[in-house]
């Protein structure tokens, strides 16, 4: 069953007067529970393509779905809304707020969906403890190493049960043994409970697990294999 | 707002994130507010001592004449205060005192010198609940006493310059009320010095008993001067006044002090005027202080605006958090600031600055107020701390709003 839905996906920029054509009509369907990547050199597109499925970037032709909303015609207020309780993103700097704890970070989403206090902490610790920090949850992030932190990204990303997690170069800032624990962990997650996750990479270990890989070049998928389904 | 206590609890902390900008951004609060709170204290206490000290000395904070007296200040325009009059002024609480008072321009004869004056026959032990030149009187002399007839209280410059002191006796020689010649020898008791420049060149007091003989005034008297316990009470008087002199069968003014000194009035508007461009310019400061806290908080943290937006945080929301920051520190530096201008505006209250040493100088100016104690009101603290918080608010919008309309993916891109 789709999640995510493009069709004949444009995305031009205009830089100094020169049109960049960042994304040249792309066609993609991700099913539920995926472990995607989308590699490629830079500036194929991969990058582009992940912001617009996230809502956070608008086609300059062409539709995105997510779980059969039509991103192209919602409003920025919606499409927060879609953000907070569709998507979840993990970034490649980690990005977590300085001033709120671990738990706090993860809490922030169930907060602004309304959940109340109690059921949000449980939650939140409870996915803490599953991503391995359930000694840290009153830690700030400068507190916390690297794959500490992104671990609680992950967490953040997951606790709201997003339709879709997208991650952008996650391992990018990490070294290999930590990547690696934080894909095993990904992978996890992906089996036990079912959630799709769709990365950008040029990380090799990366492009190794993911069990679908789109090759994209110039702004369009060259090749897309399945690696295991 | 549902996710007030996120926003409160993302505020709170971002404000002592950069301690230092903070707290300078607080001393600025702190300080303007402060210094408006007291300038605006001693405007107000000033003013109030400059109205104290002119009604006291001679003027009162009401008078009743025949209408045209105070433009004319001739002693042709009298009128008899009726019973019911002095009934209504006796039987109202926010009166203090009154005095009725005969005024006459007089020239002054000795024997080889002569002197225009001015004669103000006056009640003394009436005159004593509404004006205090009593207290002023030069040691060596005496203020008039009900038993006294021929007896007469002048000003200390005047004396000079007629050459008299304590003791001697002097002719006068006028108009009376009839048209007939009035002319009379009085005895000095006393000198005074008022600090008034224009009353202690000129302004002489009598009896009013002996001001009715000399002038002819058959029971008529020029003015009748109110002293009020509760000037707030003003209007009040002088309504209740007017419906009396409705009565007579001529014009009758009853003018309040307002009237009687446009030149004060004046002069405190054009004081206060001064005081509002530097209240102005000291809020522009605190306002500008905020803006610059404000826009580099949000500037520095663009990528972190930039997550949140991505993740779902509605524009609003950011907003609400910038502006919460503001309120945040604008409230703690109103709360800091008013206290300490509260304090030191009570202190000056009872430790004013005092310019008796400049007594001189300062009735060159023709004013003879030489201590200015500052007198905090609830209404210059609430308006100073509530022109403080709006103005934060409004210069903290624009920063706000720019943080709220951050395209995430480029303010992510931000280092």
């Amino acid at each position: 069953m789709a999640i995510i839905q493009t069709s004949k996906l444009y995305k031009d920029y205009a830089t100094n007067g020169v049109t960049v054509k960042a994304l040249r009509g792309i066609d993609l369907t991700i099913d539920r529970g995926e472990f995607s990547a989308l590699a490629g050199p830079s500036g194929s597109g991969k990058t582009t393509l992940l912001n617009i499925i996230g809502g956070l970037d608008h086609p300059t032709n062409g539709q995105v779905t997510v779980n059969d909303i039509l991103l192209n015609e919602q409003s920025a207020k919606e499409l927060a809304r879609i953000r907070l309780n569709r998507i979840g993103f993990i970034f490649q700097a980690y990005n977590l707020i300085p001033v709120l704890t671990a738990i706090e970070n993860v809490e922030y989403i169930l907060l602004l969906q309304g959940v109340d206090k109690e059921e949000r902490y449980q939650r939140s610790s409870e996915i803490l403890r599953e991503v391995g920090l359930g000694d840290e949850l009153h830690r700030r992030p400068q507190e916390l190493s690297g794959g500490q932190q992104q671990r609680v990204a992950v967490a953040r990303a997951i606790v709201s049960q997003p339709d879709i997690v997208l991650a952008d170069e996650p391992t990018a800032n990490l070294d290999q043994k930590t990547g690696a624990m934080l894909l095993d962990m990904m992978h996890d997650l992906n089996k036990k409970k079912g959630i799709t996750f769709l990365f950008s990479t040029h990380d090799q270990m990366v492009m190794e697990r993911a069990e679908r890989l789109l090759h994209l070049v110039d702004g369009q998928v060259a090749d897309d294999e399945w690696k295991k389904k | 707002m549902q996710n007030y206590k996120i926003i409160i609890k993302l505020a709170w902390r971002n404000i002592w994130r950069n301690k230092r900008r903070t707290i300078l951004t607080l001393l600025t609060i702190v300080v303007g507010c402060a210094m408006i709170i007291l300038m605006n204290a001693f405007a107000k206490g000033g003013h109030d001592q400059m109205i104290e000290d002119a009604v006291a000395l001679n003027t009162g904070h009401i008078q009743v004449h025949e209408e045209g007296f105070w433009d004319s200040q001739t002693i042709d325009y009298a009128f008899k205060p009726s019973e019911e009059l002095i009934s209504t002024i006796e039987g109202h609480e926010a009166v203090a005192g009154y005095s009725r008072r005969v005024h006459a321009g007089v020239l002054v004869a000795l024997e080889d010198v002569s002197k225009g004056a001015m004669i103000q026959g006056i009640e003394p032990e009436r005159e004593k609940t509404v004006t205090n030149l009593h207290e002023k009187i030069l040691p060596g002399g005496r203020y008039l006493e009900k038993s006294d007839s021929t007896h007469v209280v002048m000003g200390e410059m005047l004396a000079k310059n007629l050459k008299v002191k304590v003791g001697d006796r002097i002719s006068i020689i006028s108009q009376g009320f009839d048209g007939s010649i009035a002319a009379e020898h009085l005895s000095i008791v006393g000198i005074f010095k008022s600090g008034n420049q224009e009353y202690d060149r000129i302004l002489m007091l009598i009896p009013l008993s002996q001001a009715m003989k000399t002038f002819s005034m058959m029971g008529y008297v020029n003015s009748l001067v109110i002293r009020l316990g509760d000037p707030d009470e003003m209007g009040e008087v002088i309504e209740a006044c007017r419906e009396v002199t409705e009565e007579y069968s001529y014009p009758i003014e009853v003018m309040g002090w307002k009237t009687l000194m446009p030149e004060l009035v004046q002069f405190i508007v054009m004081d206060d005027v001064a005081a509002w461009i530097f209240d102005f310019i000291l809020f522009m400061v605190v306002a500008f202080g905020i803006l610059n806290t404000i826009q580099m908080s949000v500037f520095e943290r663009t990528r972190e605006f930039g997550v949140m937006l991505s993740i779902g945080t509605q524009p609003s929301q950011v907003v609400a958090i910038v502006l919460t920051e503001t309120v945040f520190i604008t409230l703690v530096g109103i709360i800091i600031g008013s206290i300490i201008g509260i304090g030191s505006s009570v202190y000056m209250h009872f430790n004013p600055i005092d310019y008796s040493a400049y007594a001189d100088e300062i009735a060159v100016w023709g004013v003879n107020t030489t201590i200015f104690p500052a007198t905090v009101t609830v209404a210059n603290v609430v308006v100073t701390g509530l022109i403080t918080f709006v103005l934060a608010v409004l210069f903290s919008i624009f920063p706000a709003r720019r943080a709220a309309k951050l395209d995430p993916v480029e303010a992510i891109r931000t280092l």
